[in-house]
């Protein structure tokens, strides 16, 4: 899809305040992965031995914990995001 | 009857409820009725092919052996979904727009429709798929052994017939609904269906031995919890490489997998449906590894030592007298393994058949495509008897790995293969610069040492790889011993192998990307991927002409059906506006009926043979424009701005200038104003004061009224000349005045001017320096006219020139095609910023020496303008300088 805002013709500074919230969602939606890989990724941190170790179901309860987070943050993005990734495609065909 | 009857009597009943629920959904696809049958949720249940048997049973036994491990592999395609928006879309808008038909496809068409890397990444996909095929029907056997164990057993032979059997039924299966069609969506709507019931299966059976596990064997959430505390997982323990490591590999291998892939990009049928399994895929993955740990645990609690942790999901619910969950759970497993056959052998037989099959068959039929014969049940034949070889080569490898334990671990392995395809397909997807030749060599380089340091080793030691290698390393080196290459040692071996292949396959695929040249037909794909959403029309590839419409729709027809080609060239036909009912071969319409024909063998064979018909692999000047287009738009927009900004400024110095001038001119208007009062009030001062003397004065000497009366008279005479300057300069600059056109020499002119202006009424003497015998030019012109410029110039001169000896020098010139006089004195010039007013009416130079009204200058111009020349003040020369030019055609005619 050609968007006019990103041609070079046309470089748009200033939008309107729903269009500059949709492109906000959109950088959410890029950087939830990221979010999600450093939560996922916090249990190598974790003590392995001695004081402090976390038990299992505590880390249990964590990853899933982060999972349904993580699904509900998508839920709510995919419904912000659902106009743009509803525009119509190219296939002629 | 026995349980094992009851168990093949319900195996056998559900596999004919698949095939019901497979025919009818392609009877009803048949019908039109797609919209319920492809809709995001049948999308998101058919992403669970992911979910093989070896993670519905192998994950608790990974769990009971490793821990949290086992998570990893969820984790992994969770957070791909999650990225959907910057990732999967522009995968899923690329498989649709290029009409892409496997992940050889896609690599394929990236890199200028290569057929070798085709090739390459479908032996890799090949190699890397029959041991994890094998790994299904194993997982079959030995849950049909379990069932078997409660009542007679199963001998070895029988579990071979059961693999038997199991393969051709899925084998018949999968020719039966994978390849009905040869259609251009390459979608398979009964396969899909039957996949998405057998996800909810597994769901649900997984789901209902955690239920029993967690609440109706350890009594509730808490006590699960507790006893997950205090069983022998007790506290965090996880190898970290492990972790991050196996987040990546099954992250790469949910994008890589040809089963994933398969339902992932090519069988998607609307963008739309990404949008919501972005969030319902990873609930599914949530959902299906919630109960892994408490059965794992109950598992451990209550089986006897040395029992299998792949089988509790089955053993724990038959070891509880719970035969009707056990069953459900059996049909889990089943579902799980089956549809992930299924689905791995559509995709294989599609990309043997497209990309190993096909160009081996256009290679060798000697007419190439254009021969007769029905391309179509080639194709077809291919396709099915890929599906049956790709099954069967599974079941060889399960029966000649005797289903040991090597199997358990090919999940990964299989994993860490095609993770290989990782770099190419990523770095042609968002890097313009990924060149053919560096995804060949990054493929190369990971897949050879994937062979080396895990593949080859996973079949056991000695089987393959001689102890030799493994102790000594290749050739006797040392450093390259399959599991600690360069000396690295300490390492897991999966990590060491993903580590060592994904790092050459980088390093290899970037370096050099960057030291070759792309082909012009690579440039263009990788700018049609990069910016697919920019510009979503596909690579433009042919400049036809020599392509003969008849041979196109002979081919076309024999691999899209007749009816479906003539469709399309009838519609292609109408849209060009032609007559009848074959198209023009014009590069729109070769590059639909690719895509089209694509979308059935794949890009690389379907511009292969457009290529052979068409007899050309040009790329159209349109096509490279198009590559350049934005380039272009970039540059020629900066260059536009920059112009604009220049005549911006141009046109404000212009302005200011003009501005200035108007300023100036406004002034001299009012001291022209006050100033041609004045002179007409001094003449008419003394006039009025005469006359009046004479009226009242009655004694009066006649020389006195004689004075008297000359001064009137005088006065009344200045006041004439002036009024008659402004009425020429008036006349001369409406165009009104009638050239008087005689012949006469220069000098004549000259002399007139000279014997009249130059001496002026106050007596000063100017010295005029001439050249007579350069003024003996004839001339056609108005003489009296061009004598009163000349007689203008020298009284300006007289009047103005501010030296003490007050000189003025004419020079004449004679040009090619002109004549040139100077009038030069030898005073201080004109002021600089006084020059471009002096041509205007009523300017002066000062007010101090005021003599005229201002008008000469101006009256003169227009003259000069009137005779076709023009009169121009020097400002570089010494003194004031004065140019007059007269065409020389004037002077011509006279001659």
């Amino acid at each position: 899809m050609k968007r006019t805002t990103d041609r070079p013709g046309s470089p748009t500074v200033f939008h309107e305040r729903r269009t500059y919230r949709r492109r906000r969602v959109m950088d959410a939606a890029r950087v939830a992965p990221g979010l999600a890989l450093i939560l996922w990724a916090l249990p190598m941190v974790w003590p392995q031995t001695g004081e402090g170790t976390v038990s299992s179901a505590t880390a249990l309860i964590y990853i899933f914990a982060v999972w349904a987070g993580v699904i509900l943050l998508t839920w709510g993005l995919s419904r912000l995001l659902a106009d743009e990734a509803d525009e119509p495609s190219d296939d002629e065909s | 009857m026995s349980t094992l009857n009851l168990l093949v009597a319900v195996c056998t009943a559900y596999v004919f409820f698949l095939f019901f629920v497979a025919f009818a959904a392609d009877r009803l696809a048949l019908q039109g009725k797609r919209a319920w049958l492809r809709s995001p949720l049948i999308y998101t249940l058919s992403l669970s092919i992911y979910c093989t048997a070896w993670t519905f049973y192998g994950a608790v036994g990974s769990a009971a052996r490793n821990g949290f491990e086992y998570l990893t592999i969820y984790l992994g395609p969770t957070l791909v979904m999650v990225s959907w928006w910057w990732l999967l879309r522009k995968l899923i808008r690329i498989g649709r727009t290029q009409k892409i038909t496997s992940i050889a496809d896609l690599i394929s068409s990236r890199y200028g429709k290569s057929s070798l890397l085709a090739a390459g990444v479908t032996i890799l996909a090949v190699i890397g798929t029959t041991p994890y095929i094998a790994l299904q029907l194993q997982s079959v056997t030995l849950s049909f052994s379990v069932f078997a164990a409660q009542s007679d057993g199963l001998a070895a032979q029988d579990q071979a017939q059961v693999a038997l059997w199991l393969s051709l039924g899925l084998a018949l299966f999968t020719v039966l609904f994978g390849t009905r069609n040869l259609d251009a969506k390459e979608r398979h709507d009964g396969v899909v269906m039957a996949i998405a019931v057998e996800a909810v299966v597994k769901l649900v059976a997984l789901l209902s031995v955690g239920i029993f596990v967690v609440w109706g064997v350890s009594g509730g959430l808490t006590e699960a919890l507790h006893r997950i505390d205090a069983s022998e997982f007790g506290e965090w323990h996880t190898d970290r490489s492990r972790w991050a490591g196996l987040i990546f590999l099954s992250a790469a291998a949910f994008l890589c997998l040809p089963r994933t892939f398969q339902v992932l990009v090519v069988e998607n049928d609307d963008e739309s449906h990404l949008r919501t399994a972005s969030w319902a895929f990873p609930l599914y993955l949530c959902l299906i590894s919630l109960f892994v740990v408490p059965i794992a645990v109950v598992g451990l609690d209550i089986m006897p030592e040395g029992s299998n942790p792949d089988l509790f999901v089955l053993t724990v619910p038959l070891a509880l007298g719970e035969n009707g969950l056990a069953m459900l759970s059996f049909l889990g497993g089943f579902s799980s393994a089956t549809s992930m056959v299924i689905v791995a052998a559509i995709a294989l037989s599609t990309m043997v058949s497209n990309h190993i099959v096909m160009p081996i068959w256009l290679h060798l039929s000697p007419s190439g495509a254009s021969v007769s014969g029905d391309v179509r049940a080639a194709v077809l034949m291919a396709r099915r008897i890929s599906i049956v070889a790709v099954v069967m080569l599974g079941y060889l490898y399960f029966r000649m790995s005797s289903g040991g334990a090597a199997l358990a671990s090919i999940g990964l392995v299989a994993f860490c293969g095609l993770a290989q395809v990782l770099p190419a397909m990523l770095g042609g997807m968002f890097w313009r610069g990924a060149t053919r030749l560096g995804a060949f060599a990054g493929l190369t380089a990971g897949f050879v040492i994937w062979l080396y340091t895990l593949y080859l080793p996973s079949f056991g030691v000695g089987t393959i790889l001689p102890m030799s290698i493994i102790d000594n390393g290749l050739f006797g080196w040392a450093w390259l011993k399959p599991d600690a290459l360069f000396g690295i040692t300490g390492l897991d071996q999966l990590m060491h192998a993903l580590l060592w292949s994904m790092l050459f396959n980088v390093v290899c695929f970037v370096s050099v990307s960057l030291v070759t040249f792309p082909s012009p037909l690579e440039r263009l794909q990788a700018a049609q991927f990069v910016n697919i959403f920019d510009h979503s029309t596909s690579a433009r590839s042919w400049s036809g002409g020599t392509a003969q419409t008849e041979d196109l729709m002979v081919m076309a027809q024999r691999i899209l059906g007749a009816g479906e080609a003539q469709a399309l060239f009838l519609r292609h036909a109408r849209r060009q506006g032609a007559r009848g009912n074959l198209p023009a071969p014009t590069p729109d319409f070769l590059e639909a009926l690719e895509r089209e024909l694509g979308s059935s063998v794949g890009a690389a064979t379907a511009h292969a043979m457009v290529g052979q018909i068409t007899g050309g692999m040009a790329i159209s000047v349109e096509d490279l424009m198009a590559v350049a287009d934005e380039t272009a738009q970039m540059l020629e927009y900066s260059a536009r701005l920059k112009e604009q900004s220049q005549e911006l400024s141009r046109t404000a110095l212009e302005l200011r200038n003009a501005n200035q001038k108007l300023t100036r001119l406004s002034i001299q208007k009012d001291a022209f104003l006050s100033q041609i009062s004045h002179e007409l009030r001094t003449p008419m001062t003394s006039i009025r004061a005469f006359s009046e003397i004479l009226r009242d004065t009655d004694q009066m000497t006649p020389a006195e009224q004689s004075r008297y009366a000359s001064i009137i008279h005088d006065e009344a005479q200045r006041l004439t000349r002036l009024l008659d300057d402004l009425l020429d300069l008036s006349v001369v600059e409406n165009g009104q005045v009638n050239l008087n056109l005689r012949d006469g020499t220069l000098r004549d002119a000259l002399d007139r001017a000279v014997s009249s202006a130059g001496i002026g009424e106050d007596g000063v003497l100017l010295d005029i320096d001439r050249d007579p015998s350069r003024e003996g030019i004839v001339l056609h012109t108005d003489l009296d006219r061009l004598s009163q410029v000349f007689i203008n110039l020298i009284a300006n001169a007289r009047k103005y020139c501010d030296a003490k000896a007050p000189r003025l020098v004419i020079r004449v010139m004679q040009e090619a095609d002109r004549v040139v006089i100077d009038f030069q004195d030898n005073g201080s010039g004109i002021a600089p910023d006084a020059v471009d007013m002096i041509f205007e009416k009523f300017a002066r130079v000062s007010d101090q020496k005021a003599g005229g009204a201002g008008l000469g200058l101006a009256i003169c111009r227009q003259v000069m303008t009137r005779l076709g020349g023009s009169v121009d003040y020097l400002p570089a020369a010494r003194g004031a300088t004065f140019r007059v030019v007269l065409p020389y055609r004037t002077a011509m005619a006279a001659q």
